[in-house]
């Protein structure tokens, strides 16, 4: 039941099934419970990573205030700062990006006023994903489908409860039974099935371009194992392949994508399967969509007023633009997490920093604006895409914590500074 | 109350049964009216000599979700290479446009203002898949200007094949549709190649309009069948809308036709029929089956139709349709695809194409979707489209206008085709040329009718001023492409393809009446089988504001029930 007894007012969503947006899984089914400290739980949930994420709330998120160079401060006189930050701006970058699809809207506009390039804060192993993409495809399938379809589950390379706790349990399906094998790494405990590992030590660049020897060009490989699981593969009703975009070799992932879709369209000819990528953590998916339908380009995109769109996942990778010295200002967002800002930020560059209220925000040479901001799901409702990017979920908030969304911020920075 | 006055124009308002007559139209609160007359003018533009019709709309264009996006994503290079990628115009406000680009798959953004720059008022997402509507809606309401919707697509998710299977009642699977129409804010219901895209997932590579559905037992007769009386019972405006079996499959005329007759007299729309119009004659046992076809729509009043005209160039298929798009992946070009299995719902399969000339099949094609609009009789059951992009993109719309309404441009065209295509056609003896009444009926009095917008598509007092005002110009492409005044809800909001202004559109919808006791059947089967809450499905009124980015809610009414 709702507590109201207390200000600032404890967890309200108590006794309703609540989404959790702290993983792209967007688990649908958890009951939040208030504790006697005023802070969120979840107890009838096994998730250490919603845990951790929980814990970074307390009550204390209510009486957060803006901040000006570490001088707390209001909303009203961080906004004006934090405009005159852009203004001064040619430059800027706007990085992080945690947020909803409303987050992401509201500061395409406020990107275009100030020429900004934007990037995420999981923008490297967004651009493999998108490159991989742009240069060949994909052959994808859903969550609902492997739960409901899916026979053999192929993991590749990766242990998906690692970062997804709750993977396993959100595929499983009563009375049909699946198989898991794992290429490339050791059987995810978490997995609770019949399982099997192979080529568990082998470089996964070789067991791709064995794999695709096998199917795609119809040559003889020296690896039974692939052979076998292939046999398996097309006995199978249907397959569901599962890779982790940030486990894979990062220095060519985008390749090892390619190959694992181009094998998969090959099992298609006479099979079926389908790949699933566990990714786009922190709102990675829902700004990279958002901002690709707005503007026609994914994210590491320059956007600015009367010039073309300029895309470059090298150019205007963060890490890159932050070393090199190539821009004068970041807004940093970060709302379902307080990251810090990139080791690699100049201490002479101003920052704009929209975040989770407890984020600790460093002594810095250059102004530096700090708004706390709402977390998704828990301080406002809105919209996150799921992992497979074919779903979004509705968020609710959890509690009533008067944190500004990143929306408002950015709708407010921009409605500043159109003309009259 | 102000009023506008568009004065000394020549009207062509099908709907009213205007063809060509001079008069003025005054507006007032973004609506037509007749009575003020005898007000003072606070607006007064001039349209002397000009053509004045209702805004456009285009009730088959995939504008919004997940598939649309994907297409951006894949086509990087389609952005690069748009000509219109720089924002700024002469006269336009700086930032009056936000960066937005893509020819083919262009943004939602650069979407909205080429509509609207054109004269068109509102576009319909064809495709939407229940399971990803929010998705969907999200890009509509990022797409200005133009009102929007959807039509939400039937027959191929698991539980409607499971309750048809199991013949449950009939009204159990009427109020499931009804019910899927509600939670996902859709103006209609589309079936994409009936039973398929589910029969692909079980690895079935075919299906023809009586064959049985591999799993299910089924077959695509079953499913159309039930649709159509589904919709009929449920009183939604729009019939069902009709992707049908065997697309671009050699001879499929035959099935086409099948297709038409499963409705049993009911109203049914089948859409890019071009796509479904393919004889087996000739050497190349590829034919125009536009005459079988036109005469098949002639004989069936039951039966509307939209061509999904394709225009040669650079393009992608998005399309629901997995079965086939996967059998078309190898003709990619440039060589890369997408295709995914969704939610026991639907599918989507994304190939670009690039139509050529000099190819007999696409000249052919070509040649098919002209032949079709020519010949069939009624303009009121055309519906004009390039089934975006699928076709061609939509802004192709002002040079197949000019194909439509003039002869000698369309014999200039023909003769630079593959020779035997040409050879092989009747076009060249089809001496029929759209009026501007025509143009009228099959780009925005035609489509509101048959959407069941009646304060859409036409000028009569009462209806929402969305008008478009051309310059008379012999060079028809050159006259639609940019209007010398668009009016959206009775604001100007461009002037010979400047924009003076950029609303949010509003979102068309339907709300039938159903039994939702069926929500326990639903919710079952969500729990078996989806990784969804089924409290998570439908979609709220607040919601789906929030959306349409605060976009008007449209409801556009059920049919009044007949006493029965």
């Amino acid at each position: 039941m709702p507590d109201t007894s207390t200000t600032p007012s404890a967890p309200s969503a108590a006794s309703k099934p609540w989404t959790c947006p702290f993983c792209p899984l967007l688990c649908d089914d958890i009951t939040l419970a208030p504790t006697a400290d005023h802070r969120l739980a979840a107890p009838h949930t096994a998730c250490p990573r919603l845990d951790a994420s929980l814990a970074r709330f307390g009550p204390n998120d209510a009486s957060q205030k803006p901040q000006i160079d570490g001088q707390v401060t209001d909303e009203k006189s961080a906004l004006s700062r934090a405009a005159a930050i852009l203004s001064n701006a040619h430059r800027p970058l706007f990085g992080g990006l945690a947020t909803d699809v409303s987050g992401a809207r509201a500061l395409y506009e406020l990107a275009a006023q100030c020429g900004a390039i934007l990037d995420h804060l999981h923008g490297d192993t967004l651009a493999d994903s998108n490159r991989a993409l742009q240069d060949r495809g994909s052959f994808f399938t859903t969550l609902s489908e492997v739960r409901s379809r899916a026979d053999l589950i192929v993991v590749f390379a990766c242990e998906p409860s690692r970062r997804y706790p709750r993977f396993f349990e959100r595929i499983a399906s009563e009375g049909r039974e699946t198989k898991f094998v794992f290429i490339g790494c050791d059987i995810d405990k978490a997995a609770n099935a019949q399982a099997e590992s192979i080529l568990a030590n082998a470089d996964p660049f070789d067991t791709l371009a064995l794999w695709s020897a096998l199917v795609e060009g119809g040559r003889p490989i020296p690896t039974p194992e692939l052979v076998a699981l292939t046999e398996r593969i097309n006995a199978a009703k249907y397959t569901a392949v599962i890779y982790e975009p940030s486990a894979l070799p990062t220095q060519h992932a985008a390749l090892a994508i390619e190959a694992l879709q181009r094998i998969v369209k090959a099992i298609n000819r006479t099979a079926r399967a389908g790949t699933l990528a566990l990714t786009s953590d922190d709102g990675a998916a829902s700004v990279n969509q958002a901002i690709t339908w707005l503007s026609g380009f994914p994210l590491r995109t320059r956007v600015a007023y009367g010039l073309p769109l300029d895309h470059d996942a090298h150019r205007y990778r963060s890490e890159t633009l932050l070393q090199r010295g190539e821009i004068d200002a970041l807004l940093w967002v970060s709302s379902f997490a307080p990251e810090p800002l990139p080791a690699s930020l100049d201490a002479n560059v101003p920052a704009i920093i929209l975040a989770h209220p407890s984020t600790a925000v460093p002594a810095r040479h250059a102004p530096t604006v700090f708004i706390p901001v709402a977390t998704p799901g828990i301080d406002s409702g809105g919209h996150l895409f799921r992992v497979d990017t074919s779903v979004v979920a509705p968020l609710a908030a959890a509690r009533d914590y008067a944190l500004p969304t990143v929306a408002s911020i950015a709708s407010q920075l921009a409605q500043a500074r159109r003309p009259a | 109350m102000s009023v506008t006055r568009l004065k000394g124009g020549t009207l062509y308002d099908p709907a009213n049964g205007v063809d060509g007559e001079k008069r003025d139209i005054h507006m007032r609160d973004g609506r037509i009216v007749a009575d003020a007359a005898n007000e003072s003018i606070d607006r007064d533009y001039d349209a002397s000599g000009m053509i004045v019709m209702a805004g456009g709309i285009d009730l088959h264009s995939h504008i919004g979700g997940g598939k649309t996006n994907l297409s951006r994503l894949l086509l990087p290079e389609d952005h690069r290479d748009d000509p219109r990628a720089v924002p700024d115009r002469p006269n336009e406000g700086r930032y009056m446009r936000l960066p937005s680009c893509g020819v083919c798959a262009p943004g939602t953004l650069a979407t909205g203002y080429r509509y609207a720059e054109m004269g068109y008022t509102a576009a319909f997402e064809p495709a939407m898949i229940a399971s990803n509507a929010r998705h969907a809606h999200l890009e509509m309401g990022d797409t200005p200007i133009i009102d929007h919707g959807a039509y939400v697509m039937m027959g191929n998710d698991e539980l409607f094949l499971q309750m048809l299977a199991a013949k449950e009642d009939f009204e159990r699977l009427r109020d499931y549709v009804g019910w899927t129409i509600d939670s996902s804010k859709a103006l209609g219901v589309k079936v994409v190649n009936p039973g398929g895209i589910s029969a692909f997932k079980f690895n079935q590579r075919s299906l023809d309009v009586d064959e049985k559905h591999a799993h299910y037992g089924i077959t695509p007769r079953d499913v159309l069948s039930t649709l159509t009386r589904a919709l009929t019972e449920l009183r939604v405006p729009h019939p069902l809308h009709v992707h049908a079996s065997n697309l671009g499959v050699p001879g499929n005329i035959e099935s086409t036709i099948r297709t038409m007759d499963t409705a049993d007299g009911l109203p049914i729309h089948l859409t890019h029929i071009q796509f479904h119009s393919y004889g087996m004659e000739g050497p190349r046992k590829f034919s125009s089956g536009a005459r079988a076809i036109a005469d098949a729509v002639n004989a069936r009043p039951n039966v509307t139709i939209d061509v999904g005209q394709i225009i040669f160039g650079q393009t992608v298929t998005a399309s629901g349709d997995t079965m086939m798009q996967f059998k078309n992946a190898p003709m990619a070009r440039p060589r890369k695809w997408v295709l995914g299995d969704i939610e026991c719902d639907a599918g989507c399969g994304i190939v670009p194409f690039k139509y050529r000339e000099q190819s007999f099949v696409n000249a052919l094609q070509w040649i098919i979707g002209l032949e079709i609009f020519l010949l069939v009789d009624d303009p009121w059951r055309v519906s004009m489209t390039t089934d975006h992009p699928n076709g061609a993109p939509f802004t192709s719309y002002p040079h197949l206008i000019r194909l439509l309404m003039d002869k000698s441009f369309r014999d200039e065209q023909l003769d630079k085709l593959h020779a035997d295509a040409k050879t092989a056609s009747a076009l060249s003896e089809i001496t029929r040329e759209f009026s501007l009444y025509d143009i009228a009926i099959i780009t925005r009095a035609g489509p509101a009718k048959l959407l069941g917008l009646t304060d859409r598509g036409h000028l009569g007092a009462g209806a929402a001023a969305d008008i478009a005002v051309y310059r008379d110009d012999d060079d028809r492409e050159r006259m639609f492409t940019s209007p010398a005044y668009v009016f959206k809800d009775g604001e100007l909001i461009a002037r010979d393809g400047t924009l003076l202004a950029t609303p949010t559109g509003g979102i068309h919808y339907v709300r039938p009446d159903y039994d939702r006791a069926i929500e326990k059947r639903v919710r079952e089967f969500t729990q078996a089988n989806l990784a969804t809450r089924f409290e998570n499905i439908a979609i709220g009124d607040d919601e789906i504001c929030a959306c349409c980015n605060g976009g008007r809610l449209l409801p556009v009414a059920c049919f009044a029930s007949n006493g029965s």
